[in-house]
Formats: structure tokens, sequence, C-alpha cells
């Protein structure tokens, strides 16, 4: 029995500490709010330790301990002190701590942050829209845009069934209920790409929908933010003219959205596709050789996703389609 | 002396194992003689037919008909009957094959017959065929409701006349007598019997049964591929995947390159559904449902779509609206563009369905399908 544990002993050394720093992890908090969690975090891990040697001395006294030290730890008083008065001390003011604590959290929202950002949890992927404040609604997927230093309204929502919001280098988690919006206030503290994913089991490929966060400068991202206005660029040669005449042809715009081109709603919006750097909810590198063999059998990567598979197509037609895609950004 | 248990039971076992060897010793010796042209003894037959009967009459569903006085259901099935059963079957005009005749049990003349049995059981022999006597099963064991075209026919068989048999089974269709040369030289000379035209129409004529397509000015990429799917088993059909598989590669080619140069020139079908269902169809239709992730029939049925892609406007509603619960059922194929459609007809409602159906069936049928396919557009 031994050696088969200790065969995976040092597995277990990177699979720990993979947890520690990168894109995804509540111990490299890149956020006010996740500093927050991770402070009160510490403590409670501290102070748990703490109480955890205390009980351990204790029964040793209680066990091994002089006669003196054992009836005491036996007596009325003990059990009054450490049963009753020091949990009701100790969790009053941790309830205390925590409150004050995470105070931004729970206070009423302040005034509505200019920009929000809609996120809709769906079998197995994030709809996305910005409201910029000026009446736009810009729709996206799967990859958020937000500007560093500057506090993002998340509201969050489910058509489906529960799904769970949390990029844990920017804050807590949040579940997306359906019947329900949800609002979570998040701010990026220095620009980087902040991964996130859905942490209430969802379906079949729930482990497969997961969302990045990209917070840019703030001018930066209003170059980016006003640039999303308008329609996505029309297709560089040939090739890429082909794939939009494919794309509407086979029919994938009564699902997708690419904004000038089509108007599905079903799916992902591919506006910017080939700005993004995942496809499929944050679970493949965007390339062409992807796009290509996701449009082809999606099941394979997904299964149980909505998207049909279009194995209809010949493999230069996938290309064309690739092609097309992958240059709009 | 007293019997001892013990050799009772030696005495069971030995008469257990001696059965199947004397089995096995008689038909090891080639004693038996499975002639057909010596037929069977009289207490063979009555007890071979008894149990036919009885096994019918047990396995029988017990499931609710389609109405079998429909005349879209009759006119499809006797299209069938004439090429699939008439040959050993017979038919009003039409002499039962010698060749048949010299099997055993040779295959009855069903006018007799078919009263003897309910619509159940007439659709369970239609649908699973025989054992022991020729009788096939239906090709295609998804398609119910194939079978039950032919139930409807035969009921009606019993009182057709020559006149009236040739008026169901070839729809009128009129072809020249063969001359003798012809006679002589083809390799075949079947009457019409695998004329498309029979069932499907052609030149001005349209299909004789709601139940089948309207293939005028359909894509030919469409329907080639259609025609290979049935031939290869890929989609489901007792009564294509026969006539699909005579086909040659070359012939296949030739038939859709013909059906999509036909311009249809018919009226659409006038609304028997209510306004509201046809506007419930007609947005489903322009529109999708988002909410419960249906998308936009047009886009992948209107006037630009793929030529893979069958266009729509103006094709029977009964029609649309079966092929869209085969895709339900499973029960419609395995081919690249029925894990399309397989997906997005399980997402419609009974009503939906029937909406979208009606609002096609009412469309003028657009001209662009005969046009050239945009699918190479752009490619040099």
């Amino acid at each position: 029995m031994m050696p088969a544990l200790a065969r995976l002993r040092p597995l277990a050394v990177p699979i720990l500490l993979g947890g520690c720093s990168g894109a995804q992890s509540v111990l490299s908090p890149m956020g006010p709010d996740a500093q927050r969690i991770l402070q009160l975090g510490a403590l409670m891990v501290i102070g748990a330790m703490a109480i955890l040697t205390i009980v351990c001395i204790a029964t040793w006294i209680a066990m091994r301990g002089p006669g003196a030290a054992r009836a005491r730890l036996a007596g009325d008083g003990a059990i009054i002190t450490g049963g009753i008065a020091f949990p009701v001390v100790t969790l009053t003011a941790l309830l205390a701590y925590g409150l004050w604590v995470m105070r931004a959290n729970i206070a009423p929202a302040a005034p509505p942050s200019r920009l929000r950002v809609e996120v809709s949890g769906e079998l197995w992927w994030w709809r996305i829209a910005y409201r910029d404040g000026l009446g736009n609604r810009i729709a996206g997927a799967n990859e958020i845009r937000i500007p560093v230093g500057r506090e993002v309204a998340f509201i969050l929502t489910s058509p489906d069934v529960i799904h769970s919001f949390w990029v844990p280098a920017l804050g807590g988690k949040l579940d997306m209920i359906p019947g329900r919006t949800n609002t979570l206030r998040l701010k990026a503290d220095a620009p980087g790409i902040y991964r996130g994913q859905c942490a209430e089991y969802c379906g079949g490929a729930h482990a497969r929908m997961a969302l990045e966060v990209v917070a840019m400068p703030e001018a930066e991202f209003g170059a980016w933010l006003s640039r999303s206005r308008d329609s996505a660029p029309e297709p560089a040669d040939d090739m890429a003219r082909r794939g939009r005449t494919l794309f509407l042809a086979a029919g994938c715009g009564a699902c997708h959205a690419i904004r000038g081109t089509s108007i599905g709603a079903i799916g992902p919006d591919l506006t910017d596709i080939g700005a993004r750097r995942s496809i499929a909810a944050a679970s493949l590198a965007n390339s062409p050789e992807h796009l290509a063999a996701f449009i082809a059998d999606s099941q394979h990567f997904k299964p149980g996703n909505r998207m049909p598979p279009f194995r209809i197509f010949k493999p230069d037609e996938l290309s064309a389609i690739a092609a097309y895609l992958t240059g709009l950004k | 002396m007293r019997i001892r248990p013990v050799w009772l039971a030696y005495a069971a076992i030995a008469l257990i194992l001696a059965v199947p060897v004397a089995a096995s010793l008689f038909a090891w010796s080639g004693l038996y003689d499975v002639a057909a042209s010596r037929g069977h003894w009289w207490i063979t037959d009555k007890f071979l037919r008894f149990g036919m009967e009885n096994s019918v009459r047990a396995r029988a569903p017990d499931v609710q008909p389609p109405p079998l006085d429909d005349h879209n259901l009759i006119r499809l099935g006797a299209g069938h009957f004439h090429s699939g059963c008439a040959y050993c079957h017979g038919a009003p005009g039409i002499a039962m094959s010698p060749i048949s005749q010299h099997m055993l049990p040779a295959p009855p003349d069903l006018k007799d017959r078919v009263g003897a049995w309910t619509d159940q059981e007439l659709f369970w022999l239609v649908k699973h065929g025989l054992k022991y006597a020729g009788m096939p099963a239906w090709p295609a064991q998804q398609r119910d409701d194939e079978v039950w075209t032919l139930v409807a026919f035969l009921r009606r068989l019993p009182s057709l006349d020559v006149a009236g048999y040739r008026n169901l089974a070839l729809g009128g269709l009129r072809l020249d007598p063969p001359t003798g040369r012809e006679l002589a030289m083809q390799e075949s000379a079947a009457d019409a019997a695998g004329a498309c035209a029979r069932c499907h129409g052609a030149e001005d004529r349209m299909p004789a049964s709601t139940l089948v397509p309207r293939l005028h000015g359909q894509p030919a990429e469409a329907l080639l591929a259609a025609l290979g799917a049935y031939a290869n088993g890929a989609r489901y059909s007792g009564i294509m995947q026969p006539i699909a598989t005579a086909l040659t590669p070359e012939a296949r080619k030739a038939l859709a390159d013909y059906y999509a140069g036909l311009c249809p020139s018919i009226a659409p079908a006038s609304g028997e559904a209510e306004p509201v269902h046809i506007e419930r169809g007609h947005r489903l239709i322009m529109e999708g449902d988002t909410d419960t992730q249906i998308p936009a029939c047009s886009g992948c049925h209107g006037a630009n779509a793929l030529p893979i892609y069958p266009r729509l406007a103006g094709q029977s509603a009964s029609y649309i609206a079966n092929q869209l619960r085969l895709w339900q059922r499973g029960a419609r194929g395995h081919t690249e563009t029925d894990a399309i459609m397989s997906a997005i007809a399980a997402r419609l409602s009974e009503d939906q369905i029937n909406e979208v159906a009606a609002y096609y069936a009412m469309q003028p049928v657009e001209a662009a399908a005969a046009s050239q396919p945009v699918k190479k557009a752009g490619a040099p």
C-alpha cells in the first residue's frame, strides 16, 4: 500500500503548489475584494491552528498530565470557560471582524458604477454584455475585458441552471440563479489575465466552463470599448471571404451573432472571436485548427453542448471558416 | 425388483441427452428432404401455419393506427407495393411470378388474405416478415410510419380493379409501351416500376402523396446526398433504400440534376391552418426562438443556403412535419445533415412542428434553388 502512495507523492507537490499562484488563485489576490477574502481567510486559518494546538495540549494533559491539572480540566470551570465562554467570545469577535473587513461587499451599492458587465451563465459558456453608461450594449462571450483600477459591477443571471461566477484572483464567488439577478462588484489592481471558473456543478461539461478576465489600463480599455461598438471587420482576403459566405450559407449565423453580419442569439457572439485568447469557454486555445475542429465536432470537446456537429464541411471549407473567424478582431 | 429413484434420474438424463443426439443424427443423415418442390406433409403444414398465426396474433403491437383511409397513405403504400411486393404477391392486372409461385410456401394472393388480420397484425407482418416463409422484414425497422402506408394500401387492395390499381400504384403515369427492340435490348423492361415520377411526380406533375417530398427545383447536391445516404443505409427508409441501392452513382447524379433543373410551377397549398398558427410558424422560421434555443429555419433553408440543405418553401406540410418527428425519434438517419437537424428538431414542440410545416407549405417555391449554388462563391 505504501509504495503506491509513495509513487503518487511527487505528483502531490506540483498539484498543491499550482494552487498558490497564477491566474486562478485565491492566494495571489489582484483586487481589493480578493485581498479582503485572503486577509479574513488567513486570520481564520491562523486562529483555527491556534485553537487546535490548545485542544491538542488539553487532550494530552487530560490523559498524561499531572493530577492537579487533570482535575482542573475536569472541573465545571474549564467546561464553562472553554466550552461556552471561549467559543461565544471568539465567534462573536470573528463575526464582528468579518463584517468589518467585508463591509465594502455588504454595504448597499454605491452609486451605480458607470461600467456594468452583464454575465449570463449558460450550458456551458458565458454570455456577456457590456453596458457603457451611454446606452450602448456590446455583446461578447467567454472573455471579459475590464479597466484596471475601476470598480466594475457584474450583473449575474442564468437562463437554465444554477452556475457560479468565480474569478479567484479578483474576488469571491457568487451564484447565478435562474430567475434572480445577483450583483458582484470587482476591481482589478493591476493589468493581467485572471481566469475564472463556473464554481457550481451545472452538468456534463461543467469543468469546461471557464472564462478569462482581461484587465487593461483605462485608456486601452476605453479605446477597445469604443472600437467594439463598430461592426466586425470585413474579411481581409479571398479565403476569409469564402469563410464568411460559408458561415452564412451553412446557417452558423442563425445561432451566432457577428455584429453587422448575423444576428443569431442562441450561441456565443463571435464578433471579436479572433481577438480572444481561447475558444469554447476558455477550454481550448484559440487557433484556426481548434476552431475548425470545434466546428466539425464540438461534441468531442464538450459533450452534450447545444451545437450540432457540422461534418458537412470539407477540410478546405473548415479552414476558410476558421480563417474568417480568426480575422474577426 | 424395486426401481430405485437414482435409476429414474439416470434414465431421464439419458433421454434428455438422446433427443439432441438423435436430432443431430437425423440432420446429419440427410434423410430430411428440404426440397421446395416436394412440399410439406399435411400435418407439418398445419403445424407451421398454426404456429405462425398464433405468433403474429400474440406479437402484434397494441397501438392505434394512423387513419388508414387517408389517400396519402394509400397512395404511397401502393407505390411501394408495386415495386416491392407485387412481384411475389401479384396485384390486379399483374400475375404472380411463376418463380415466386414455386417458393414454399407460395406467396399468397393478398386480396384473399388481408381480411383475416387486424390492422395491427398486418403491420407486424409487414414490419417483421416471416421466418421460414421467405417474407422479408421491412428494410428500415425505424420507419413504422412507412409500414403503416402499406397497411393502408392492403386494406384497399381487395376492392381494387386493374384500372384502380394502376391509377394508385403508377399515379396515372403513362409511358409509351416499349418497342420490340427496346424490350429485346434493355437490361430492364419493367414498366416504370422504378420511375421516381410514380411517387414524386415530374415535369409538371407534383407528388402523388403529401407524405412524399417535392423534388422539383431542389439543389442537386441535396438530392444526390439523399440518394447516396439511402443507398448506403445512412438514411432510413424501406421504400427509398431499395430504389437508391439499385441506381448506379451515375444514375443518381443524372436524376439529381434532372429534378434540380425542374422549375416547379405549383400553386402553394391553400392554408388549412389558422392564421395565428401560420404567423407563429413564420416568426419561428425567420427569427427562431432564443428562449428554447431554436435557430431560425431560414438560416439554413433560405434561398442562399448551402446546396446540401433542401429548400422548404412549397414543400408539403405533412412531409415536413413527418420528417421533423422522425428526427425527434432518431428514425431519420445518421448522415452529416441528420446530425445537425436532429439536434434542432429535438427542441421543437409538436405545435411548433405543425406551425412551421404549415407556413412553409403555403410559400411559393423559390426559383433560386435551381440557380447556381452559392457554395463555391469566393473560390476561384
